[in-house]
């Protein structure tokens, strides 16, 4: 259908709208013309993905010169050919309804091993294995010495790409993974540096999280994008989390081990060279005291992305006299190795802050802040000198030389931590150097800074205000949308007490409580034998589960429940994992049901998704809190207070709600869904808990219904559940929460529209 | 009181929520909502009845009868089992049903209570019995539904096979894939229809969608009986299933001492399938083979010959010709505010009146007419009045 959203016509390629879509297209519209950024939140299932995508394209087309461009940021695979596909779609309707076929181009990018259709380097089963083997047959180096010999293995995609595929672009068109490399068999060319190389000139791109916030890959794959694009984070409850762990360094024991042999490598070759071709090294040595002058100058026209590992400061710097020639470097490397492993070689926890590590190192070992600086681009360089062709074995001085810049550049938000054991295991040694980034902001600010718009949005993402602040970034719009329905199709239910008045509650003091593992066990019993097919039971830890189920198994309980139903269990394994999510499936279909196991902040918890009969009931046992022993987590939150004002408890708890809304979301995938949502522990009746949930869980969420007895919830979900089981049909919904052009168009429905976006 | 120690004290009891009841109506409460989803439904149904269908008269019917642990559930008074057994126990006339035959499946099997028969006084008598069984273990669907096909499947395809299922529980123990039943089921026209006590089993849905049967769940017992009606009706014959002339005899019942002397009491030829002995002298003799029968509808042991009365053939009449439906118009275009059915007040938002005398009815009452009346009351009456 037609829409026009405040002026703006766009083309929805479905006969129905749900209202909230309409709202949520209007706020978008209006962030797009301020040029701003926006936080929105909407409940999954009710088409965010083609709401963002008609309204983004049907700007582009409007206005082609504001917006250039949409980068669509996506977490999983997955995800990304779903995204694909709506595109499509839209597409298709475009070219139906309008007649023109349009010259849009749109591509999904993944990484090497997605895209690969070499046949030996395609079939290896690790992506850096792929990426490593690419590597060896692509380099420059490489190819540069091939003209020499000729036997070289080479990869023919590459070099026919090369030869031609940059002259002649892609053509228009929708490209999802598989159809890339398709055209790639067809032509010949190498999907992944077609898809690489076409993203420069592509009116839309789809890929994961990495190629914007990982500074590494941010460097090779997202630099030279135009300033004027909008860029989209979905489902980015977690994007924190991402920012941090793409700036945060971990080093063991086994890395500085690997790291040993590769200066060791590094040292032969630069002896070898220096045998054979000294030149080489003599022009490297010209070429740094130049400097990065090169770098600078690019940067200044604002043709790249600014990478946060690499500071404006030091681009105006040439490298220093004591790093500059080879031997050096590595005996830099090698000073710089010796006083990390003594580090390790404490007995006792170590904190402190990055001017202190450089003090401290400066001390022992007269190392200066400034050649430590330099230390990721020193390296870069002299792997390129001496044409080292599997980057995949250096990853490890790589990391460390990593770390080095980091230390030295960024005296604020980040904490160096040593641990000489794991808490869990005390009496094993096994000596850890977190470096860890406490600032989120500090890995989004470039694409914050460089992109015009950038829209930030997911299910969950209540309460809106604490993204803007953690982040850094001052939003022109923040909405929460609630789904309208036609019929009440969740029904969260707060337990939190037993048969017997006991409190249920996972907090530290009551979790071996013999009393509260019953009362939990009882719960999940009884609910096993009123709720059909599936059940998703979240816990809070996988030690927490492994306790209650051993617990329960002592007193028969499980027994019981397997009368009802089979029981899974996700396990940290990946593959075993995805064996009993398999088995899961069939037996909820086959009429068996099944419940499953699983942990928040898991992979079931986080990427997949319980529709219809796979999850009729979410059983939250207990609040998802963090290990807020970890003292990663407690510098971080010591950070948040001192800079952001973010008080501890009320991140941890932000933290806690947001897992457990994810979790419990997991039931419903759509209007035509229903499932119950249990959250089973007391503290969720409390106000600063329930507030922090989404908006369209917390208005369903009666004073009734916060602190029930097991009973009573049964009775209630089997209300609830005879209920949702009467013929709903399609007529039912329309006019309330599916509307026709006719509908939408009315007064009364715009007014209702209105009211559906809670502006904070 | 005493002599059930087993049954549960009030208190022991589950948790009712009894004031819901009485909620009338919330503005945008659930109860409301759904409420008002069902009233159209009930409506749909009546509308639905109307226009011209080739209907499956001749039926064959098995009813499976979930009688698993679940089934002693008390959220329908006294407990599941008695409360199904109490909605089925004047047994549904099921049309001009050729046969229904009555499957319990417990413990992971499935056993034939009765089987396929005309006559429902057996079937009474098997559910009186079935009330003291034990309910326990899980119920099967694929032992259940394989025990009837094996039945089904030698009917004659003029004749519809169908099968109902009240299921109590939301497992079942399968000991193979349903799913190559279900398209055994699909190709042999078996119609799945099946009666959820407590909520939406997947595997039902299918089942029922994929064999072009019905699924329903029920809210409380009111609705357990009207969705049970909605079975009684016969389902519209597909297009494929052949048609055929069906010989039927219609015997008198006679008493034979009025016409020979020499009578002596012989016995029924119902006896053969074990039916209490009884000498009589009186019975219906098939026209065929007079062959004596003391009930009907029976099919003649020695001919085969469908025997049935008058009435039986009445009963169903009404399926073929159903009573127009009513039209619907608000409440304020009546000037008469009383029902000519109950002669209450009108109260409902609409009235409903006949197409054909003009009367006006409420809404239940509309629905008593077109479920168990089948004729107009005023029609009826009128012209003897004017």
């Amino acid at each position: 259908m037609k829409l026009n959203i405040d002026g703006l016509l766009v083309w929805f390629p479905y006969d129905f709208i749900y209202p909230e879509q309409f709202s949520y297209m209007l706020e978008l519209k209006r962030t797009l013309d301020a040029k701003g950024h926006g936080v929105l939140e909407m409940p999954s299932g009710t088409g965010k993905t083609i709401s963002l995508l008609s309204l983004i394209v049907a700007y582009q087309r409007a206005f082609p010169l504001e917006v250039t461009k949409l980068i669509y940021c996506s977490r999983t695979v997955p995800e990304i050919e779903k995204v694909v596909e709506e595109l499509r779609r839209l597409m298709e309707f475009y070219a139906k309804e309008t007649g023109e076929s349009n010259n849009f181009l749109s591509l999904a990018l993944s990484s090497r091993k997605n895209l690969c259709i070499h046949p030996e380097v395609s079939s290896l089963r690790f992506g850096k294995e792929v990426d490593g083997k690419c590597h060896s047959l692509t380099a420059s180096y490489v190819r540069a010495q091939r003209h020499s010999n000729p036997n070289l293995p080479t990869c023919r995609f590459y070099e026919e790409f090369d030869a031609v595929g940059r002259q002649v672009p892609l053509p228009a068109g929708i490209y999802n993974l598989d159809d890339l490399k398709d055209f790639g068999r067809r032509k010949g060319w190498c999907p992944y540096y077609l898809a690489r190389y076409a993203i420069l000139h592509a009116n839309i791109v789809v890929y994961s999280y990495h190629y914007l916030l990982d500074p590494k890959i941010a460097d090779l794959v997202s630099k030279e994008l135009a300033k004027n694009s909008v860029v989209v984070f979905d489902e980015a409850h977690n994007i924190d989390n991402v920012c941090i762990d793409s700036m945060s360094v971990n080093i063991t024991r086994r890395t500085l081990d690997r790291c040993q042999t590769n200066v060791d490598t590094l040292q032969n070759t630069i002896q070898k060279i220096k045998e054979t071709d000294a030149a080489k090294l003599k022009a490297e040595y010209r070429r740094l005291v130049e400097g990065l002058k090169e770098a600078n100058v690019a940067r200044e026209t604002d043709v790249y992305l600014a990478n946060p590992v690499l500071p404006d400061e030091i681009l105006r710097e040439a490298v220093p006299g004591t790093i500059r020639t080879a031997e050096h470097f590595v005996g830099f490397l090698r000073r710089f190795l010796e006083y990390l492993k003594s580090r390790l070689r404490v007995h006792h926890v170590v904190q402190e802050s990055a001017p202190q590590f450089l003090k401290d190192i400066f001390d022992k070992v007269c190392i200066d802040r400034k050649p430590l600086r330099f230390c990721a681009e020193r390296l870069q360089s002299l792997l390129r000198t001496l044409e080292i062709a599997d980057i995949a074995d250096f990853s490890s001085v790589t990391l460390i030389s990593n770390f080095a810049t980091l230390v030295s550049t960024y005296s604020q938000g980040f904490t160096l931590i040593i641990e000489p054991f794991e808490d869990r295991t005390p009496t094993i040694a096994n000596p850890v150097l977190h470096f860890s980034c406490m600032d989120p902001s500090i890995a989004i600010k470039p694409v914050f800074q460089r992109f015009q718009s950038v829209i930030i949005t997911s299910g969950t993402l209540s309460p809106l205000d604490v993204y803007p602040k953690i982040l850094d970034f001052r939003p022109v719009t923040m909405a929460s949308f609630t789904m309208t329905l036609a019929r009440t199709c969740l029904c969260p239910l707060i337990v939190g007490r037993g048969n017997d008045q006991v409190a249920l509650s996972s907090k530290f003091e009551t979790r071996e409580d013999f009393a509260v593992i019953r009362n939990y066990g009882n719960l999940l019993l009884e609910m096993s034998a009123v709720v059909p097919d599936g059940i998703v039971a979240f816990f809070t830890s996988y030690v927490y589960m492994e306790n209650i189920v051993a617990s329960w198994y002592e007193q028969g309980i499980l027994e019981n429940i397997q009368r009802n139903k089979l029981i899974f269990i996700e396990t940290p394994d990946a593959a075993e994992t995805s064996m009993a999510l398999e088995k899961y499936q069939e037996a909820c279909e086959n009429g068996r049901g099944a419940i499953l196991l699983s942990v928040a902040r898991g992979k079931v918890s986080e990427g997949i998704d319980f529709v219809h009969h796979f999850g009729r009931a979410v059983i939250m046992f207990g609040v998802p809190y963090v290990y807020t022993q970890s003292r990663i987590l407690k510098a971080r939150l010591e950070y948040l207070r001192d800079q952001f004002q973010i008080r501890e408890n009320d991140f941890l708890t932000f933290d806690a709600m947001r897992h457990a809304a994810q979790c419990v979301g997991r039931a419903i995938r759509g209007k035509t869904d229903y499932g119950l949502m249990i959250f089973a522990d007391k503290r969720y009746a409390r106000a600063d808990k329930r507030g922090k949930l989404p908006r369209w869980i917390q208005e369903h969420i009666s004073d009734g219904s916060l602190n029930l007895t097991v009973d009573e919830s049964v009775q209630r979900s089997k209300h609830f559940l005879r209920q949702m089981a009467q013929p709903f049909r399609q007529e039912d919904q329309l006019g309330l929460s599916l509307l026709t052009l006719e509908q939408l168009q009315s007064e009364e429905t715009l007014k209702r529209i209105a009211q559906i976006a809670h502006q904070t | 009181m005493d002599e059930e120690p087993e049954r549960a004290k009030r208190w022991e009891g589950g948790y009712e929520r009894t004031w819901e009841v009485l909620k009338e109506d919330e503005s945008g409460s659930l109860r409301a909502s759904v409420e008002e989803i069902l009233y159209q439904a009930k409506r749909k149904r009546v509308m639905e009845t109307h226009g011209q269908v080739r209907l499956g008269m001749m039926r064959h019917l098995y009813v499976v009868i979930d009688c698993s642990r679940s089934m002693e559930d008390q959220d329908l008074k006294p407990n599941r089992l008695s409360s199904t057994l109490k909605v089925l126990h004047p047994p549904p006339t099921f049309s001009t049903s050729k046969g229904v035959g009555i499957i319990t499946t417990k413990n992971k099997r499935a056993e034939k209570l009765t089987e396929l028969a005309g006559n429902p006084k057996k079937h009474v008598a098997a559910l009186r019995k079935a009330v003291d069984t034990v309910c326990a273990g899980e119920p099967s669907l694929y032992n259940a539904l394989s025990l009837a096909v094996h039945t089904l499947k030698h009917m004659p395809g003029h004749t519809s096979r169908e099968v109902l299922i009240v299921l109590s529980s939301l497992t079942t123990c399968d000991p193979s894939n349903i799913y190559e039943l279900i398209k055994t089921l699909k190709s042999l026209k078996v119609r799945v229809s099946v009666i959820g006590l407590s909520a939406e089993v997947r595997v039902c849905t299918v089942l029922t969608r994929e064999t072009g049967g019905f699924y329903h769940v029920i809210l409380d017992e009111s609705h357990f009986k009207e969705l049970l009606m909605l079975h009684v009706k016969p389902p519209p014959a597909s297009a494929s299933s052949e048609c055929s002339l069906i010989r039927m005899g219609f015997p008198q019942h006679c008493v034979a001492s009025l016409s020979d002397q020499d009578a002596k009491p012989s016995f029924s030829m119902s006896q053969l399938d074990g039916d209490s002995p009884g000498l009589s002298l009186s019975g219906y003799f098939c026209p065929q083979c007079h062959a004596k029968y003391t009930e009907l509808p029976v099919e003649c042991k020695v001919c085969g010959l469908t025997l049935v009365s008058a009435p039986h053939l009445a009963r169903s009449f009404h399926h073929l010709f159903p009573l127009q439906a009513f039209t619907e118009s608000p409440v304020e275009q009546h000037t008469d505010r009383s029902c000519q059915g109950c002669q209450g007040r009108l109260k409902d938002r609409s009235v409903f009146s006949c197409p054909s005398c003009f009367s006006s009815f409420c809404m239940d009452c509309d629905l008593f007419i077109h479920d168990s009346l089948h004729c107009c009351p005023c029609c009826i009456h009128g012209p003897s009045v004017s």
